[in-house]
C-alpha cells in the first residue's frame, strides 16, 4: 500500500495540482491508517512511508518519516479524543495532519538556515494543501477501512 | 471529547523513539560528507519511478475521453515551448541592446549554449511543496556531478544537488534554498533571485533613479561563480520602490513552467567555482 503511493506520489500527485498545492497521498494513507488501527499503528506506517519518500525525495534521510510522524501523532490524539465520525473525524483529521506535516518539514529547513518566511508559505501551500487533502481523506479512511475489514487478522493492535 | 485511552503513553514513547532516531538521521545525513551514499541510496529507487512515470504517462494519454484534452494540452505545451523560445530570443536581444559595452557578454551568452550539454528526462517531481526539485534519468555513470547547473530552451532550470548512478536531483529556482544573482536586461541592476516554494523573489541592489521595469528579462549575472553568465532565469512582474530601503524587492515569473518541466539539458562542461 505504501509502496504504491511512494511512487504515485512523486509521479502522478503533482500534476493533480490545484492553487498551488497538491495531495499527498502518503500522508492521506498513514492518517487513514491510523484512525482506522490506531496511533501505534500509524507511527509504524509513517516511520516505513517516510523512510520511503525519503528514498526519492531531495534533502536529508529521516525528514519525511520525522513529519510523517508527528502528523501521525496527532491524527492518533484526535482518534482518541473525539468520537469516531465517518466524513468529520477523517476531514478535520487530514487538515490537521497535513498543518503538523509541513510545520514539521519548514522547522526543520529554518533550523539548517533556509529562508522561511513562514506567513506567505502557509498561504501559498500550507493551508491549500490542509483543504485538498481534508477533502480527499474521508475518502481514504472509508477505503482503508474496507481494507481492514477484509483482512482476516490485524497484528498490530491499536495504541 | 471522549477520555484518552490506555494508548496514549504508549503511542508517545513510540513517537519520542521515532522522532529520536528520524532527528538523528536528519541531522547525520545532511552533512557534505555524506552526499555521495546519500546520492547514490537516492538513485535505487529512480529506475522503478521511471517505470511508473512512463505508466501514468500511458495512461493518461490512453485514457479515451482525456485524448482530446490531451492533444490540446500537447499543442498547448509546443506552443507555450515556442513562445518560450522567441521570448528567450527577445531576452537576449535585449541585454545584447542595452549597450555596446554588454555585447561581449551577449557574445559570452551565445557561448553558454555551445556548451555540451546532455539531454536528460524527468522521472519525477518532489513529494512535498517546500522543496521544488525534479529527478532527472541522468547520473554518475552518465557524467553528471554534484553542482552542475540544468537549463531547459526556456532557460535556467537549477543545479543539481544529489547525484546516484544513473539519476540525479536537481533543486530548481523556485526551491526555497534556491539562489541566483541576476542582472536585469535593460535597467542593469544586480539582484538574488531567491526561491520561494513556488514563486520567485528577487532582492535588489537599488542604484539612484533606476528602476526595473515590469517586462524586463533577468539573467545571471555570474557574480559568485555558481552560475554561468546570461542564462535567462525570468521575467519581472512586480517591482517594489521604497525610496528608504537598501534593498528593494521584485517578484520575478520564472521562465520555465516547472509543474510541466518534461526534459531539460545538463551543462556539462561548466562547473560552478569551487
Amino acid at each position: 500500500m505504501l509502496i504504491p503511493a511512494v511512487l504515485l506520489q512523486v509521479t502522478l500527485a503533482p500534476n493533480l495540482s490545484v492553487a498551488g498545492a497538491f495531495p499527498n497521498l502518503v500522508l492521506l494513507a498513514v492518517v487513514g491508517w491510523t484512525l482506522v488501527a490506531g496511533a501505534g499503528s500509524g507511527l509504524r506506517w509513517a516511520l516505513a512511508g517516510g523512510l520511503l519518500l525519503d528514498l526519492v525525495a531531495p534533502g536529508p534521510f529521516g525528514l519525511h518519516a520525522l513529519a510523517l510522524a508527528a502528523a501521525a501523532y496527532a491524527a492518533g490524539w484526535c482518534q482518541r479524543s473525539f468520537h469516531a465520525d465517518r466524513l468529520l473525524l477523517p476531514f478535520a483529521t487530514g487538515g490537521l495532519a497535513t498543518v503538523v506535516y509541513n510545520l514539521v518539514l519548514l522547522g526543520v529547513a529554518d533550523t539548517f538556515g533556509q529562508n522561511v518566511v513562514l506567513l506567505p508559505a502557509l498561504q501559498s501551500w500550507v493551508a491549500p494543501a490542509a483543504v485538498y487533502d481534508a477533502v480527499l481523506m474521508p475518502a481514504a479512511f472509508l477505503l482503508l477501512r474496507g481494507l481492514d475489514a477484509c483482512l482476516p487478522q490485524r497484528s498490530a493492535a491499536p495504541g | 471529547m471522549r477520555p484518552a485511552g490506555r494508548a496514549q503513553p504508549r503511542s508517545t514513547r513510540l513517537f519520542a523513539g521515532i522522532a529520536l532516531g528520524t532527528g538523528l538521521l536528519v541531522l547525520l545525513t545532511q552533512t557534505p560528507a555524506l552526499a555521495g551514499p546519500r546520492g547514490t541510496l537516492k538513485g535505487l529507487a529512480a529506475p522503478i519511478t521511471a517505470v511508473v512515470t512512463h505508466a501514468v504517462d500511458r495512461v493518461d494519454a490512453g485514457l479515451g475521453l482525456l485524448q482530446d484534452a490531451g492533444r490540446q494540452r500537447a499543442d498547448n505545451h509546443k506552443l507555450q515551448a515556442e513562445n518560450r523560445a522567441l521570448k528567450r530570443q527577445l531576452a537576449e536581444l535585449q541585454a545584447a541592446g542595452r549597450e555596446n559595452a554588454d555585447f561581449r557578454q551577449a557574445l559570452g551568452f551565445e557561448r553558454s549554449f555551445g556548451h555540451r550539454l546532455l539531454a536528460a528526462s524527468v522521472i519525477a517531481r518532489s513529494p512535498d511543496g517546500w522543496t521544488r526539485s525534479v529527478t532527472i534519468d541522468r547520473g554518475r555513470a552518465e557524467g553528471i556531478e554534484p553542482s552542475m547547473v540544468v537549463v531547459s530552451g526556456a532557460g535556467l532550470v537549477g543545479r543539481v544537488t544529489d547525484v546516484g548512478q544513473h539519476s540525479a536531483i536537481v533543486q530548481t529556482l523556485v526551491d526555497a534554498s534556491s539562489r541566483v544573482n541576476v542582472y536585469t536586461a535593460l535597467s542593469g541592476l544586480d539582484a538574488t533571485a531567491i526561491g520561494e516554494g513556488g514563486l520567485i523573489s528577487m532582492a535588489v541592489l537599488p542604484k539612484p533613479g533606476v528602476v526595473a521595469e515590469p517586462g524586463e528579462w533577468a539573467l545571471t549575472s555570474g557574480i559568485g561563480g555558481t552560475y554561468p553568465r546570461g542564462i535567462v532565469v525570468g521575467q519581472v512582474a512586480v517591482f517594489h520602490r521604497r525610496d528608504s530601503a537598501t534593498l528593494e524587492t521584485a517578484e520575478l515569473a520564472p521562465a520555465n513552467d516547472f509543474g510541466s518541466l518534461s526534459t531539460v539539458l545538463v551543462i556539462r562542461d561548466w562547473m560552478p567555482a569551487r
